[in-house]
C-alpha cells in the first residue's frame, strides 16, 4: 500500500514534470481502483496483482514519453496544465478501454504520451497530414515518426520485446503489450476464462442447511385442507365413467396385451399396396419356331422364288423378318448381324408401345343372357311364310280374313279388293273401285257372308262368290231386303243405297253407305261381335268422324259430337255395351247405352298404332309406333300392367 | 368284302356284273335307310359305323335325271292333271274349264263346266269297255257342286270333241275339295270344305232329286223363264242327290280317296287321316296326328299305308293298320309346302286296283316352291331325284315361284298342273323290276 501511494506521489510528480506522461501514470494507476482513494483497502485485501500494474506504467510511459517528445515537444506543454484537470473517473475508464480494446487484439489507441482524440475514422485521413489527430485539447498530435523496414527489422532483432508488440493505430506506431494483457492473451489461447481473478472452485456457503440451521417449524400454519381426506367428487366421476364403461365392455380391463413387445412387419413380402396402378406385364416375344432353328428341317428353307419375293418384298411386308438357314452343325453359325436391330426393336417394343391393363372380369358369359322362354312354350307363332300374294299394282293397305278361315279379302290403293283362297293363294274376285280401299273388314256373323269395304266417303257391302244359297238369300234379305225398315225418327247424315235384289249378282255392292262429304276415307271398319254393328273410324276429313252403323236397321249414329284429338281405332267391348277410342295418346272408353265416359287410359305411348280386346273383356293391349306394347287390366287401374318394349308394331 | 373307297358307280358296275345284264342300267344304293352319295368310307365316317362290320346295301334302278318333255301353258292355274288316258293329257282349271291335250300339244277340248274354279276331277272308269272316244268326267268345284260331265275326245273315229254336263251333285255348302270314283265306275264320293263327304251313284236321275233354290223373283219371272227354259230342261243337267253323307270330320276334308271298293280314306285340316267303310257309312278308324293339316293323301299301292302331306311341310307315311301315333311310320321333310302327292302307277287307271308290287316304293310330290320331287319311300332323308317345274322367266313381273297344284305319274310320265301350266316330264327308272332285291355285302378297307 505504501508502495502504491508512494509511486502516486511520483507519478503526479512526473506529471508535473513531464505533461505527457501524468495522465496516462494516473490512467493506468486508477485502473484497478474503482473508487478512488475509498477502495484502497478493500483492493488491497484482495490480491497483490494490482501491484504489478505500477511497475508495468513507468516503462510503457517511458515509452510513450520518448516518442512524444521527440516531434512535438512544444505543445506538449500546453496540454499539460488540462491533463492536470483530468477527472481521475474519466481516466479510469478510459484506461480500462484500452484494455478491452488490446485484449480483443485491437490496436491501442490511447498513446501513451499524447492522446489522440480523433475517434473511430479511418486513420488513412491524415495520411497526407504531418500530424495524426487531436487531442482533448484541440492540439495536433503529430505523426510518430515511423523507420523503413530495415528499422523495423533491426528493432525486430535487437528489441527481445519486440514480439509482444502490436501495432497502435491511433497513436501510429508500434507499442509493447503488457505482462497483463499478454495473460489474458493465453487465457483465451487456453480457452480459460480471460479473468485472472476468477475462481471456479469457490467454497460452497451454506445459509439454510448444515449444523444448526435445520428449521423446526412448518413455514405454514394452516389447518389441513378437506381434500386431503375428502375424495374428490370430480374424481368419483372419472372414475364411475371408466366404470361404467367397464361394465359397457367399452373398457376391457384384463385385455391381453400383444404378447410380443414389438410388431415386425415383414415389408417385401406382401404385394405392393393396390393404391399404385400395378405396372404392366411387358408383352412377351413369340418363342421361336423350327423355322428359326439353325438347322431347320427341309420344308422350313425357303425355295428360290419364295426367297426372289422375300428379298423383293419391303421388309415391313415381309412375313418373317429373317430368312431360314441351314448349317449343319452350331459351329458353322456365323454371328447373328440383325442381332443389335432385334435388341432394339425389342426395347422399342418395351417402352415405346402403349400398353393398356385388361381387368378380366371373372364372370361366366352365360349368365349375362337372359333367359329366354323355350320356343315351344311359346308356341303357337308363325315362322314359315308358306304363300305370299301379290296385288299387281298398288299397295295393299287393308286385309281380313273371313270368319270360316278360308278366304281372305285384301285392299289397295289403286281400288281393287282381291278375294283370295287362302290355302292356295288364288285370286278367285276381283272388284274395283274408283279410289282408295281405307279397309276391309269381314262381318263376323256364320250365317251370313259379306264384307264391308270401306272406300272414300262410302262404305260397300259385299257378297263373296260361291256361297250356299241359304246363306246368300239370307245375306241379301238382310243387307237388300224387300221392304225397307222404318226410317228413324232423326234423318241420319248418312244415304244408305242397295242394288234391288233382281240385278244381283253381279260385281256391284249390294248395299252401300255414304258418309257425309269431306268426312274422309273410312280407315277402320271394326264389327261388333254379333255382326249387327259396324263402327266406321274416317280420317283425313275435315272432322273426325266415328259412325256407328246399325245394318238391319239400316241406320247410322255419330256417336260423339266431338272428341279431343285425332281418332286413331275404335272398339267393341267383347261382352258390354261399352266402346273403345283410341286417339293418339289415350284410350277412352264410353258406355254406349248410358252415353258416358267411364275411363281413359293413359299408355304413355306417343302415338298408338293399334289395339286389340281380349275375348273376356277385362284386358286390352295397345300398341305404338314407338315401339311399345302395353297391356291394360280393366279392372285394375288406368296405368299400364305392364310395358314391353322394342317390338316394331303396326297392329295387335 | 368291298373297298371302302367305292362310290355307287363301283357298286353299280358290280352288281352289273353280277346280274350279268346285257345293257347296263345304273342303280342306286341304299344304306340303312339312305341313298348312298358318297364313298362308304365317309358315309362310314358320318354314321360312326365300324369299317370292318356287315352292312346291307340294298340296290334300286337309279332315277334317271327328270326331262322335260313339253309344256301347256294356261290362262289360269291348273288345279287338277290325269294321264290315265294314254292319249290326252286332261287338266282341270281354276277358270272353271276343263281342257283335254293330245300328245301333239293341240288342245283338242276346253270346255267351260264350271263357273268357278275347279278343284279336282277324276275320270269315270267305265265298266264295259268303250268303244268310242267318250267319257265321263267327274268334277269338283269351287261353286259348291260336284257334276258329272260326259266329253268326247277325237280319236280314232274323229269325231268332234264336245262336253255335255249330265248332272250336277248337291249336297256341300262350302266348295268341294275333291272327287273320287271307285274302281267299278259305280260310286262317287265327293269330299268338301263343310266337313262333310258325299256318297253318290253315277247313275244319272230323269230329274232333279233336289228342288232348285227359290227364286227371289217374282212369280212372273218365273212363268216367263219356265217357258223359255222348257226346251232347255232336256239339256239341263239334272241336279242330284247324295246316297249317303259321311260325317266325322270336324275340319275341311281336304282329299278323299278310294282304297278299294268298300273302303276311303280321307283326310283333312281336322289333322286326322280316317277310313271309311262306305257302304255302311261308318268312319272305321281315325289317325289324329297333331297340328298337320293334311293337303293331299295317296294310298301306297299295297293299300297298307298311306301317304299325306301337310301344312307343315312335311309327307307323312301312316301305316293304316295301326290306329295310334305311333302309325306315322316315316316322315319326309319338304323345304316348302307341298301340295300334291302321287304314287307311280304302271297300269292304267281302269286296273289300277292291284299295281304291280315293283312300283311301289316311288311318290313325287310337287311343292309351292314350284320342285317337283321324286322320293323313294325306303330314303326318308333325301330325294332321289328332283326338277323344277315351269318357267320362271316369265314375263308376269312376279319374280316369285309358281305353285305346284297337282301332280300325276303314269309310267315314265309326270303331269306337273299348277300355276304356270301343264308340264310334262319324263321321270325314268327307278323302283322297278331289281329293286327290292338286298344284297349283303362285308366290306373290308
Amino acid at each position: 500500500m505504501a508502495n502504491i501511494d508512494a509511486k502516486k506521489t511520483s507519478v503526479k510528480r512526473k506529471h508535473s514534470e513531464k505533461e505527457d506522461a501524468a495522465p496516462v501514470a494516473l490512467e493506468l494507476s486508477g485502473l484497478e481502483m474503482l473508487t478512488d482513494e475509498e477502495d484502497e483497502d478493500y483492493n488491497d485485501s484482495d490480491d497483490g496483482e494490482v501491484d504489478e500494474f505500477p511497475e508495468i506504467d513507468p516503462s510503457s510511459d517511458s515509452e510513450g514519453d520518448g516518442l512524444s517528445e521527440e516531434e512535438d515537444g512544444e505543445e506538449d506543454d500546453e496540454e499539460e496544465s488540462d491533463e492536470e484537470g483530468y477527472s481521475s473517473a474519466e481516466s479510469e475508464i478510459n484506461k480500462r478501454y484500452v484494455y478491452f480494446m488490446s485484449v480483443f487484439g485491437i490496436a491501442l489507441r490511447w498513446p501513451a504520451k499524447a492522446t489522440n482524440r480523433v475517434g473511430d475514422i479511418p486513420m488513412h485521413w491524415y495520411d497526407d497530414m504531418p500530424h495524426i489527430g487531436y487531442d482533448i485539447n484541440g492540439k495536433r498530435v503529430l505523426r510518430p515518426a515511423t523507420g523503413d523496414e530495415l528499422d523495423k527489422f533491426l528493432a525486430t532483432v535487437d528489441d527481445p520485446d519486440s514480439w509482444t508488440t502490436a501495432f497502435d493505430k491511433t497513436s501510429q506506431q508500434d507499442k509493447n503489450l503488457t505482462a497483463e494483457e499478454l495473460d489474458i492473451i493465453q487465457r483465451l489461447h487456453a480457452g480459460e476464462n480471460p479473468d485472472a481473478n476468477y475462481d471456479p472452485y469457490e467454497p460452497m456457503v451454506e445459509w439454510f442447511t448444515g449444523k444448526g440451521k435445520e428449521e423446526i417449524m412448518p413455514l405454514s400454519a394452516a389447518p389441513e385442507p378437506k381434500r386431503r381426506w375428502v375424495r374428490s367428487k370430480w374424481e368419483k366421476q372419472k372414475i364411475m365413467k371408466i366404470v361404467r364403461a367397464i361394465r359397457q365392455g367399452r373398457i376391457v380391463p384384463s385385455k391381453p396385451k400383444t404378447t410380443s413387445k414389438f410388431e415386425f412387419y415383414s415389408i417385401w413380402s406382401s404385394e405392393p399396396s393396390s393404391s399404385a396402378p400395378p405396372s404392366l406385364p411387358a408383352p412377351k416375344p413369340p418363342l421361336p419356331n423350327n423355322a428359326e432353328s439353325y438347322n431347320p428341317p427341309e420344308e422350313y428353307l425357303l425355295t428360290e422364288e419364295e426367297k426372289k419375293e422375300w428379298e423383293e418384298k419391303d421388309p415391313e411386308d415381309r412375313e418373317r423378318d429373317f430368312m431360314p438357314q441351314k448349317y449343319s452343325s452350331l459351329r458353322l453359325v456365323p454371328a447373328y448381324d440383325q442381332f443389335i436391330k432385334q435388341r432394339f426393336n425389342r426395347q422399342l417394343d418395351l417402352y415405346l408401345a402403349p400398353r393398356i391393363q385388361r381387368k378380366k372380369l371373372n364372370m361366366d358369359p352365360n349368365s349375362l343372357i337372359p333367359k329366354l322362354p323355350s320356343p315351344n312354350s311359346l308356341k303357337p307363332f308363325p315362322y314359315y311364310k308358306s304363300l305370299r300374294v301379290q296385288h299387281p299394282k298398288g299397295r295393299a293397305r287393308c286385309v281380313s280374313i273371313s270368319p270360316d278361315g278360308a278366304w281372305a279379302a285384301s285392299g289397295d290403293e289403286e281400288g281393287v279388293v282381291s278375294l283370295w283362297e287362302v290355302n292356295v293363294g288364288c285370286e278367285v274376285k276381283r272388284w274395283k273401285f274408283d279410289g282408295k280401299i281405307g279397309s276391309v273388314e269381314w262381318c263376323p256373323r256364320q250365317d251370313v257372308s259379306y264384307l264391308a269395304v270401306g272406300l272414300e266417303e262410302t262404305i260397300h257391302f259385299l257378297i263373296p262368290p260361291n256361297v250356299d244359297n241359304t246363306v246368300f238369300a239370307q245375306t241379301q234379305s238382310l243387307l237388300a231386303p224387300a221392304t225397307l225398315p222404318a226410317a228413324g225418327p232423326t234423318p241420319s247424315q248418312v244415304k244408305w243405297t242397295s242394288t234391288s235384289a233382281s240385278s244381283w249378282p253381279n260385281d256391284n255392292p249390294i248395299l252401300s253407305l255414304g258418309l257425309p262429304p269431306s268426312s274422309g276415307t273410312p280407315t277402320q271398319l271394326q264389327w261388333h261381335r254379333k255382326g249387327d254393328y259396324v263402327a266406321s273410324v274416317s280420317t283425313g276429313g275435315a272432322q273426325n268422324g266415328v259412325w256407328i252403323h246399325q245394318v238391319s236397321k239400316r241406320h247410322s249414329q255419330a256417336p260423339f259430337k266431338k272428341i279431343k284429338g285425332a281418332v286413331q281405332l275404335v272398339l267393341f267391348h267383347p261382352t258390354q255395351p261399352h266402346f273403345f277410342v283410341a286417339t293418339q295418346q289415350y284410350v277412352r272408353l264410353y258406355n254406349l247405352a248410358e252415353q258416358k265416359l267411364i275411363k281413359t287410359l293413359m299408355p304413355g305411348i306417343r302415338w298408338i298404332s293399334s289395339m286389340d280386346v281380349h275375348p273376356s273383356g277385362d284386358h286390352l293391349i295397345v300398341g305404338g309406333y314407338d315401339r311399345k306394347l302395353c297391356w291394360f287390366d280393366l279392372e285394375l287401374s288406368e296405368k299400364p300392367y305392364k310395358v314391353l318394349k322394342y317390338g316394331i308394331l303396326f297392329s295387335v | 368284302m368291298i373297298p371302302t373307297t367305292w362310290r355307287r358307280y363301283h357298286l353299280s358296275q358290280l352288281v352289273n356284273k353280277a346280274l350279268g345284264l346285257e345293257k347296263a342300267i345304273p342303280f342306286d344304293f341304299l344304306v340303312r335307310g339312305e341313298i348312298l352319295r358318297t364313298t362308304l368310307a365317309e358315309w362310314c365316317a358320318e354314321r360312326g359305323v365300324g369299317e370292318e362290320e356287315t352292312l346291307e346295301i340294298e340296290y334300286i334302278e337309279s332315277v334317271l335325271p327328270p326331262q322335260k318333255i313339253s309344256e301347256f301353258p294356261h290362262e289360269s292355274w291348273v288345279s287338277s292333271v290325269s294321264c290315265k288316258l294314254s292319249s290326252h293329257f286332261l287338266t282341270a282349271a281354276y277358270d272353271g274349264h276343263f281342257r283335254a291335250f293330245d300328245l301333239s300339244r293341240n288342245t283338242v277340248l276346253d270346255a267351260p263346266l264350271h263357273n268357278a274354279p275347279i278343284t279336282s276331277f277324276t275320270l269315270l272308269p267305265s265298266s264295259s269297255p268303250s268303244t268310242d272316244d267318250t267319257y265321263t268326267v267327274l268334277t269338283a268345284s269351287q261353286d259348291l257342286t260336284a257334276q258329272i260331265s260326259q266329253i268326247t275326245l277325237p280319236g280314232i273315229n274323229n269325231t268332234p270333241s264336245s262336253s255335255k254336263a249330265l248332272a250336277t251333285l248337291h249336297l256341300h255348302t262350302s266348295p268341294v275339295s275333291s272327287i273320287a270314283a271307285d274302281s267299278k265306275g259305280k260310286q262317287v264320293l265327293t269330299s268338301s270344305w263343310d266337313g262333310l263327304i258325299g256318297l253318290w251313284d253315277t247313275s244319272i236321275p230323269a230329274s232333279d232329286e233336289v228342288p232348285e233354290p227359290e227364286a227371289t223373283s217374282t212369280s212372273t219371272d218365273r212363268k216367263k223363264r219356265r217357258k223359255i227354259q222348257k226346251d232347255e230342261l232336256e239339256t239341263k243337267p239334272k241336279r242330284k242327290a247324295p246316297l249317303n253323307v259321311l260325317k266325322s270330320h270336324v275340319g275341311r276334308v281336304s282329299k278323299v280317296v278310294w282304297t278299294s271298293d268298300q273302303a276311303a280314306l280321307s283326310c283333312g285340316f281336322d289333322s286326322t287321316v280316317r277310313t271309311w267303310d262306305v257302304e255302311n257309312g261308318v268312319c272305321t278308324q281315325t289317325i289324329t296326328a297333331s297340328e298337320k293339316p293334311f293337303l293331299d293323301i295317296t294310298p301306297t299301292s299295297n293299300g297298307q299305308s298311306a301317304l299325306a302331306v301337310s301344312t307343315d311341310r312335311t309327307m307323312t307315311m301312316y301305316d293304316l293298320r295301326i290306329q295310334n301315333l305311333s302309325a306315322a311310320t316315316a316322315s319326309f321333310l319338304h323345304p316348302a309346302t307341298p301340295s300334291c302327292v302321287a304314287v307311280h302307277s304302271s297300269t292304267s287307271a281302269s286296273t289300277s286296283a292291284s299295281p304291280s308290287p315293283t312300283s311301289a316304293n316311288q311318290v313325287v310330290t310337287g311343292a309351292y316352291d314350284g320342285v317337283v320331287r321324286v322320293w323313294d319311300v325306303r330314303s326318308t332323308k333325301e330325294a332321289v331325284a328332283l326338277f323344277k317345274a315351269f318357267n320362271n322367266n316369265d314375263a308376269s313381273g312376279n319374280a316369285g315361284v309358281k305353285k305346284i297344284l297337282s301332280v300325276d305319274w303314269y309310267r315314265d310320265v309326270v303331269l306337273v298342273g299348277g300355276e304356270g301350266g301343264l308340264d310334262v316330264w319324263k321321270v325314268q327308272g327307278g323302283g322297278d323290276s331289281a329293286s327290292g332285291q338286298e344284297q349283303q355285302v362285308k366290306r373290308s378297307s
